[in-house]
């Protein structure tokens, strides 16, 4: 698949101590939804900014549309909703579509076109009128995706897309994502909401303290870490544990913190009969049985405590353990 | 794409314009200066506004011409020196002291530099902007002055129009300031008070230079009559020697040439006045020093004074201007006493003032502009949003 977005070694260090990014490597395919998650201070929005040449990198290799990032001319293939934008009331929503149209080179016929066609996707067509300071959070993001939809970009880059948007649009915005998706351009999301990101997300990256912690499609970020897992209605013993696993054979039992279950790393069902077998030799009453996937929260979770200091709001010092 | 974003950000800076009270309450009392001036009339009888006559104001046409009138009173004086460039900068000063704020502030500034434009264009292009508030203000007061001045008072004179440079100078060396110090607190109310301040500063350098000048003119025409006082009274004091020489030898007298101490016994005020002109001469030094000084000083700042009077300089003719009647000096009975006349003293310092070239009045003005444009170009470009 070709890349749109392919960094390597990305840093970026403020006032040579604070060490935001550390040597980011991240490859973005086209066509693709990709989330990037991480907690507050990972880094996410000052890697967005590095690529859109908001922030002056201290070291960045790579490219962005295959030009080196930190040329502005591929910005016109670019969409881009900051978080906690602030775009000027005294405009209506169709005059700031097409204000930032003309900022990114769309022709003065079809920007006034798209900007209607674009009101119309976000559900704002009637407000077209109205000055942005009228509106309220949920309305100004709907319009703020429209704004990043006007150059008809390749990319499409989204800090918090739905932030402060309620249950009906944070639905359409996901269609429009998808939407986006079905006509080939790629959408990168920059987002807390995990439970979002793994509906419409093709690939995540997990960033913690300024790093990549682990990139790829949903499956293979689970992978090894789903199957099928026998829950107890008491905590099952370590012998019988053990017994259980040597009976498995060459099904790998995966690590799990809850002392009810026992998972093992298949998605056979006829693989995972045994189990229950010798459990209910062992007495063990068991209460649930199922194939089980661990949700992106949980791997957020994990990848988050692997890395304690992530989970720290604000970027590391330099010096500090890592 | 360069004109059409260029374009789109002037169109936004004049939605932001339309959308402030205090750009269309600013355009409406320049109207009604407008007005104002269309009311007035101008002939033998002298001032009139609407029918009535205002004779009492002591303006003749016999001493003060139409265009004069017109021209250096009403649109210079009133319009341009009172409104222009006090009123209307001062509210065009709080208009824009947001704009290179509002333009990094967070949260705008991210998508802004997302486009495909360079930082250097994008903050040269949004300091241009900011100079749109005066450029229309002055724009629209020069077209409607030009209009009531030709149809009212018959004086058609292009020149006029030299205000809308004039004072889109004026007010773009200050606004060179708010630009910085928005650009490096972040924040439109340092930026206004700061450039406030400047403008004092400049203010009180252009009294202290104005009254450093009188003094030391003043001082000059002191040490130049007691320079010719000391060579009259020798020259008249040698006159009454030889002639003394004379009559007690005839021919003794011819071509003598009487030592200094002989002609100081003769002549009782000369010590004094030799005595005086070394102190004048020492003032004249000590003010020399000082004016060069707040001169030099007021080389690196933005000329705000000389800048204003250009307009004048060029608008009206210097043939026109009412001659000033010199006040008939009266010779003092003592030789020790000298009297300065005032219209002596404003005649050389206006010489001096308009003596003062284009290149020192702009050419150093566009230059503290220039650095301080370049510094927030350099910060603009370093600065991670």
């Amino acid at each position: 698949m070709e890349a749109v977005i392919d960094v390597q070694g990305v840093e970026k260090m403020y006032r040579r101590r604070v060490h935001a990014l550390r040597g980011v490597d991240l490859r973005v395919g086209s066509g693709e939804i990709f989330g990037l998650l991480g907690p507050n201070g990972a880094g996410k929005s000052t890697l967005v900014k590095v690529l859109l040449t908001v922030i002056r990198a201290t070291k960045c290799q790579g490219t962005l549309l295959g030009s080196k990032v930190g040329d502005k001319s591929v910005l016109s293939q670019v969409g881009y909703l900051p978080e906690h934008h602030n775009f000027p009331k005294y405009l209506t929503s169709r005059q700031l579509l097409r204000h930032f149209g003309a900022m990114s080179g769309v022709q003065r016929a079809q920007r006034n076109r798209k900007a209607d066609e674009l009101l119309e996707v976000v559900g704002m067509r009637d407000w077209a009128n109205a000055k942005l300071g009228s509106y309220s959070k949920g309305m100004r993001q709907r319009v703020g995706l429209a704004q990043a939809l006007m150059n008809d970009p390749k990319l499409v880059i989204l800090d918090e897309p739905t932030d402060g948007v309620d249950p009906i649009g944070r639905k359409d915005i996901r269609e429009v994502l998808i939407r986006l998706k079905d006509e080939g351009r790629t959408v990168f999301l920059n987002s807390h909401l995990l439970s979002e990101l793994e509906m419409v997300c093709d690939r995540v990256a997990i960033m913690v303290h300024g790093l990549v912690r682990q990139q790829g499609t949903i499956e293979e970020l689970t992978d090894g870490q789903s199957g099928f897992a026998v829950r107890a209605m008491e905590p099952i013993s370590e012998e019988v544990r053990n017994t259980v696993v040597a009976r498995m054979g060459g099904v790998e039992s995966v690590h799990t913190n809850d002392p009810n279950e026992l998972v093992f790393a298949t998605s056979d069902a006829d693989v995972a009969q045994p189990v229950i077998d010798a459990l209910r030799a062992n007495g063990v009453v068991i209460r649930q049985f199922g194939f089980r996937r661990p949700s992106l929260e949980e791997l957020f979770v994990k990848a988050v405590q692997e890395h304690p200091d992530g989970a720290r709001p604000g970027a590391q010092r330099k010096g500090a353990r890592s | 794409m360069i004109l059409m974003q260029t374009k789109a950000l002037f169109i936004d800076a004049y939605r932001e314009l339309n959308a402030k009270k205090l750009f269309w309450i600013s355009i409406v009392l320049s109207a009604l200066l407008v007005v104002l001036f269309a009311s007035i009339g101008y002939d033998e009888d002298g001032v009139s506004f609407l029918w009535m006559n205002v004779s009492f104001l002591p303006f003749r046409p016999s001493i003060v011409s139409r265009e004069f009138f017109y021209l250096e009173i009403l649109f210079s004086g009133i319009g341009i020196r009172f409104w222009l460039t006090w009123v209307i900068t001062i509210l065009a000063l709080v208009s824009t002291a947001g704009v290179i704020p509002d333009l990094i502030a967070s949260g705008t500034i991210e998508t802004t530099l997302s486009k495909p434009i360079s930082r250097t264009r994008l903050f040269l292009t949004k300091y241009c902007t900011g100079l749109m508030f005066v450029a229309l203000q002055v724009g629209a007061f020069s077209i409607g002055s030009f209009l009531a001045i030709g149809i009212r008072g018959g004086v058609w004179e292009p020149n006029l129009f030299l205000a809308i440079p004039i004072v889109l100078a004026l007010f773009s060396f200050l606004f060179s300031v708010s630009a910085t110090i928005g650009m490096i607190t972040r924040a439109a109310m340092p930026a206004l008070l700061i450039t406030c301040l400047l403008w004092a500063v400049i203010f009180l350098m252009n009294i202290a230079d104005a009254s450093l000048l009188m003094f030391k003119v003043n001082s000059e025409i002191l040490v130049e009559q007691r320079e010719a006082r000391i060579v009259e009274i020798t020259e008249n004091t040698t006159r009454l020697i030889r002639s003394e020489r004379n009559r007690e030898e005839p021919g003794s007298g011819d071509g003598y040439e009487p030592s200094m101490e002989e002609i100081e016994t003769r002549n009782q005020f000369l010590p004094q006045i030799v005595e005086g002109l070394e102190d004048d001469r020492e003032d004249l030094r000590q003010l020399t020093f000082w004016h060069n000084l707040i001169f030099t000083v007021k080389t690196v700042l933005p000329k705000t004074v000389e800048t204003k009077d250009l307009l004048s300089k060029h608008l009206v003719d210097p043939s026109l201007y009412p001659e000033r009647e010199r006040n008939q000096v009266e010779e003092p009975e003592d030789p020790n006493t000298f009297v300065i006349d005032q219209a002596e003293t404003e005649k050389r310092m206006q010489e001096e003032m308009r003596g003062r070239s284009l290149l020192w009045v702009l050419g150093t003005s566009f230059l503290f502009e220039g650095v301080l444009v370049l510094f927030c170009l350099w910060r603009f470009n370093r600065r991670d949003f």
